[in-house]
């Protein structure tokens, strides 16, 4: 049970009656890369605040390894932290910055010396040891942030938006080498972004956070695949939404759409209502104009755009919602251009009904 | 397109009012500083070049007596001004600046009130505390101290906080979280970190403590007790010799080692933060 | 810093003990005095207990203003020379302070250093250099004479007779007054114009507005604020200035009330009624602390968010 975290009914309310987390349970399991996702203003770097210890809780329980943490100082706490602006000490130079914490340990100078040697090979900064902060490139400076907080072994790193500022091309790269870092030291890491891609690329398990609450926790593939809310389906890559009414069909449910009907065979097919249906683009399927088969839907091309990777329709359905589908392009030239009135198809186990939140 | 870069037109007036100004501000000193170096008695009449006023065997501000005694005290009020202000304003900066909740406010009020309270008023008050209130301290150089302290520490207040704004609370929260203690916090990170500003307050408060007048003349108690502002304001109009104003210029000196010394100091180690440096100019 | 919250409060606990102790009380001494008495060895005793008050002395001072006395004449000298200062300062400071602002290129640094310096030069070290150069024989007064202002200032009736310019005349009060201060004025002139965004002024420009209008419609107003901090910055000290009379006119005609609290508190024996006047100063001057520590805690209130 090295480096489990559990959140039991945080909630954190501010002063001003701000309640940036709404008692949210989570648990986050040893050895893994679990990521907090969500837009800004939704409490995930709260939360990741309140595990380290810079923010305390107003009610519930943070548990690390079975011991409530949640009034322990934050120097007391066997996890540490990458910060977003890194936090490098500027008047120490690396070497000194990476050493900082291991004064609280009870080791030789020469122990020291080797740990923070270790620790910046691991980052592939071996010898920067004598440079100053101010010297090195952002890149750099992340991952004397990293060997820092690493070099101390925590159960638990945390990272607060780490690679935020960083160009693209850094970012793809250090994900990797975060995802590789963790997976060979087998410590829990807690990633905190805004990015979903980033997200679903690097976790092992993701939780989408809205307003203070988790709207949904999972693998990257549950998350994407089975969107629990329309939330989460929004927010994850892009996503089809959908007005339909919801009928019971036999035991599962038949959703209206306009004049036609679709079977519909995921998410919540006991809603009966006004529902969405979620379809992801890459699922429909874009025929000539009336097709036959069951889970069509006619519709028209209101535009082509040529994505690189992909061609993508924007088709307005006869009910009047737009849908996007993608066709991978596969180098010929595409069969429907704007203007062109189309088939959908939308296979059954592709759609995912979604009732509305309640309240 | 000179329209567009000088958008606000005719500069040629205003350097010439500009040139007048700081010409008609800093040569009647360098006037005075030139007579320090006259070699007869006058103090309006050139007699030639000579040192004699600063090192001269009588009369002179090494070998004078009153002037001597004037010196070595206005030295001895500016360092241990410094040395109790300093620190007291400090803490305080770092008290008011994460002071979170009832009394902030009040206590900040309290902070500026010494900067717009004017110098006679406070002489007055000062006077009759240690009239009244303390006349087992009285007046002199301990009250000369208190008196000086109370109204620098203003100033150290301001400057240091102005450079804690800059620091922010990344960097002690970065050290507690690797393991540091709050009182590491403070020693290992937030201490070095605002080391140059509080060398520049401790500039600015042993500068302004050597210039200081009206506090310090109210709350002296004999001659052994005088500054060379003391000296200069009860000389001026007299008969006095050069020697007043070599006496004048090397207090001048004091002043602009200190402060360029520290603004070395400030800028070697801060990186150049402004913040601070805006923040005293501002008041 | 992670430490509770009366961590700070016990940082900040010995300056505030400082500043109550050797600040606060003080002040409430001069209030005890003003409404105290005098006993037989012409020292004063202060009440402390409001209720013990003796307004004798304070009704004393309040008459004679009352009655156009002896005291209304200083308090309205005084106002007389801080507003003729303060409006000469404005007039020299404000073109220097905008200069340095928004023109300099190359020698900006020069400049500000020039306009920094005499904020570090001891202030009676300058008001002696004039003594110096305005006395008889100085070269300040040469100058004037040969030049034919001096021959102006008669005809003007602000200087009373030749070479006199030491001798008991308001002018010379007024003119070291402005030389003294002026420099506390640029700086905060400056910081205003400095602060003002150049694109606003463009914008006016490309709209259509010359210079003048650009300057009398965007500038003006924008610098505003720092035209009246700066106002209430130097004309406080100047209210209770007493040394400047004393050094350049020492006589009564330029008595300002600073002179008066002065030659009764510290140089002679009726420090009660030198307590009264001090009092009556303050709140004079209560109003313009007052605005001005306003203004000081909006930007304050930046200061504390700026951290947050």
């Amino acid at each position: 049970m090295q480096g489990e975290v559990r959140l039991e009914g945080l909630t954190k309310r501010f002063p001003d009656e701000v309640v940036a987390v709404d008692g949210i349970d989570l648990t986050m399991p040893p050895g893994e890369f679990f990521t907090m996702v969500g837009p800004s203003g939704c409490g995930k770097t709260t939360t990741l605040r309140m595990i380290a210890g810079f923010e305390r809780p107003t009610s519930g329980r943070i548990l690390l390894d079975g011991l409530d943490v949640a009034q322990i100082p934050p120097h007391k706490r066997s996890v540490n932290t990458v910060f977003q602006s890194y936090a490098l000490f500027p008047h120490l130079d690396v070497a000194r910055n990476v050493e900082f914490g291991l004064k609280y340990k009870r080791l030789t100078k020469q122990e020291r010396r080797l740990r923070v040697a270790e620790a910046l090979d691991l980052v592939q900064l071996g010898g920067y040891a004598g440079r100053r902060p101010s010297q090195l490139s952002g890149g750099q400076q992340q991952r004397v942030a990293l060997a820092r907080a690493l070099v101390l072994t925590p159960r638990v790193l945390l990272l607060d938006e780490p690679l935020g500022a960083l160009d693209a091309r850094l970012r793809k790269d250090l994900q990797v080498e975060l995802k590789a870092l963790q997976a060979e030291l087998g410590i829990t890491f807690v990633f905190v972004t805004h990015d979903q891609e980033e997200a679903l690329t690097m976790s092992d398990r993701v939780a989408v956070m809205s307003a203070g609450r988790v709207e949904q926790a999972g693998t990257p593939r549950e998350v994407y695949e089975e969107p629990a809310t329309v939330f989460v389906a929004d927010f994850l890559g892009v996503s089809n939404l959908i007005t339909a009414e919801a009928e019971a069909d036999g035991e599962g449910c038949a959703l209206r759409i306009g004049e036609r009907s679709l079977r519909a065979a995921r998410g919540d097919t006991g809603a009966r209502g006004e529902v969405k249906a979620m379809i992801r683009p890459e699922r429909i399927g874009v025929e000539a104009q009336d097709a036959p088969g069951e889970n069509r839907l006619p519709g028209m091309v209101e535009r082509a755009v040529y994505v690189g990777t992909a061609h993508e329709l924007h088709v307005r359905l006869v009910g009047g919602d737009l849908v996007k589908a993608t066709i991978p392009n596969d180098g010929s030239v595409p069969a429907f251009a704007q203007g062109a009135p189309v088939t959908l198809h939308l296979p059954a186990d592709a759609v995912r009904v979604l009732a509305p939140r309640p309240g | 397109m000179s329209r567009l870069r000088n958008p606000w037109g005719r500069p040629r007036g205003l350097v010439l009012v500009t040139a007048v100004y700081v010409l008609w501000s800093i040569v009647p000193v360098a006037v005075a500083i030139l007579f320090a170096f006259n070699d007869g008695r006058s103090r309006t009449t050139w007699q030639g070049f000579s040192t004699r006023w600063f090192t001269g065997a009588t009369g002179s501000v090494f070998h004078d007596a009153a002037l001597q005694s004037s010196l070595k005290h206005t030295l001895l009020l500016g360092v241990l001004c410094v040395l109790v202000a300093t620190p007291l304003g400090v803490a305080l900066a770092l008290g008011l600046q994460r002071w979170r909740g009832a009394g902030s406010g009040s206590v900040n009020t309290v902070m500026l009130l010494p900067l717009v309270t004017p110098e006679i008023v406070m002489g007055v008050a000062l006077l009759l505390l240690f009239l009244k209130i303390f006349p087992g301290i009285g007046l002199g150089t301990t009250a000369q101290v208190i008196g000086q302290v109370t109204f620098t520490l203003s100033y150290v207040v301001v400057i240091v906080r102005g450079r804690l704004v800059s620091i922010g609370r990344d960097y002690e929260e970065a050290a507690a979280d690797l393991g540091a203690p709050p009182r590491d916090q403070l020693l290992r990170v937030l201490l070095p970190l605002l080391a140059p500003a509080i060398v520049a307050s401790a500039a600015v408060v042993f500068a302004i403590s050597i210039d200081d007048f009206v506090v310090t003349q109210y709350l002296s108690s004999d001659a052994s007790t005088t500054t060379v502002s003391m000296l200069l304001y009860s000389s001026a109009r007299g008969a006095p010799t050069p020697a007043l104003n070599a006496l004048a210029t090397v207090a001048l000196v004091i002043t602009l080692a200190t402060l360029a010394l520290a603004f070395l100091v400030y800028r070697r180690f801060a990186g150049g933060s402004d913040a601070a440096v805006a923040a005293a100019l501002e008041v | 810093m992670m430490g509770s919250r009366w961590t700070w409060r016990l940082l900040a606990l010995p300056g505030v003990a400082w500043l109550s102790v050797f600040f606060l009380v003080a002040l409430y001494a001069v209030v005890s005095v003003a409404f105290g008495n005098q006993n037989t060895l012409s020292e004063p005793v202060p009440f402390w207990n409001p209720l013990d008050w003796n307004v004798g002395y304070v009704l004393t001072v309040l008459r004679d203003i009352g009655s156009g006395g002896q005291y209304l004449t200083v308090f309205l000298r005084t106002f007389l020379f801080v507003g003729v200062a303060l409006a000469l300062s404005l007039a020299i400071g404000y073109p220097v302070a905008y200069y340095a602002a928004r023109h300099t290129g190359r020698w900006r640094g020069l400049v500000l250093l020039a306009l920094v310096l005499p904020f570090w030069i001891n202030y009676l070290m300058r008001m002696l250099a004039w003594i110096n150069l305005l006395g008889p024989g100085g070269w300040g007064t040469i100058v004037l004479h040969d030049v034919g202002i001096e021959r102006l200032f008669i005809w003007l009736g602000l200087l009373s007779e030749r070479g006199g310019w030491l001798d008991g005349q308001p002018t010379t009060v007024i003119i070291a007054l402005v030389y003294g201060y002026v420099p506390f004025l640029i700086l905060p002139l400056f910081a205003s114009l400095d602060r003002i965004d150049q694109r606003q002024i463009e914008a006016a420009r490309d709209l259509g507005a010359s210079p003048f209008q650009a300057f009398r419609r965007v500038t003006l107003p924008l610098s505003l604020p720092g035209i009246l901090a700066g106002s209430v910055l130097i004309a406080l000290p100047m209210f209770g200035d007493y040394y400047t009379p004393d050094l350049v006119c020492a006589s009564a005609k330029c008595n300002m009330i600073g002179n008066q609290i002065d030659q009764f508190t510290r140089q002679g024996s009726e420090k009660v009624t030198g307590a009264v006047l001090t009092l009556l100063l303050a709140l004079v001057l209560l109003v313009l602390m007052a605005y001005y520590l306003r203004s000081t805690r909006s930007a304050d209130a930046d200061l504390r968010a700026g951290e947050a």
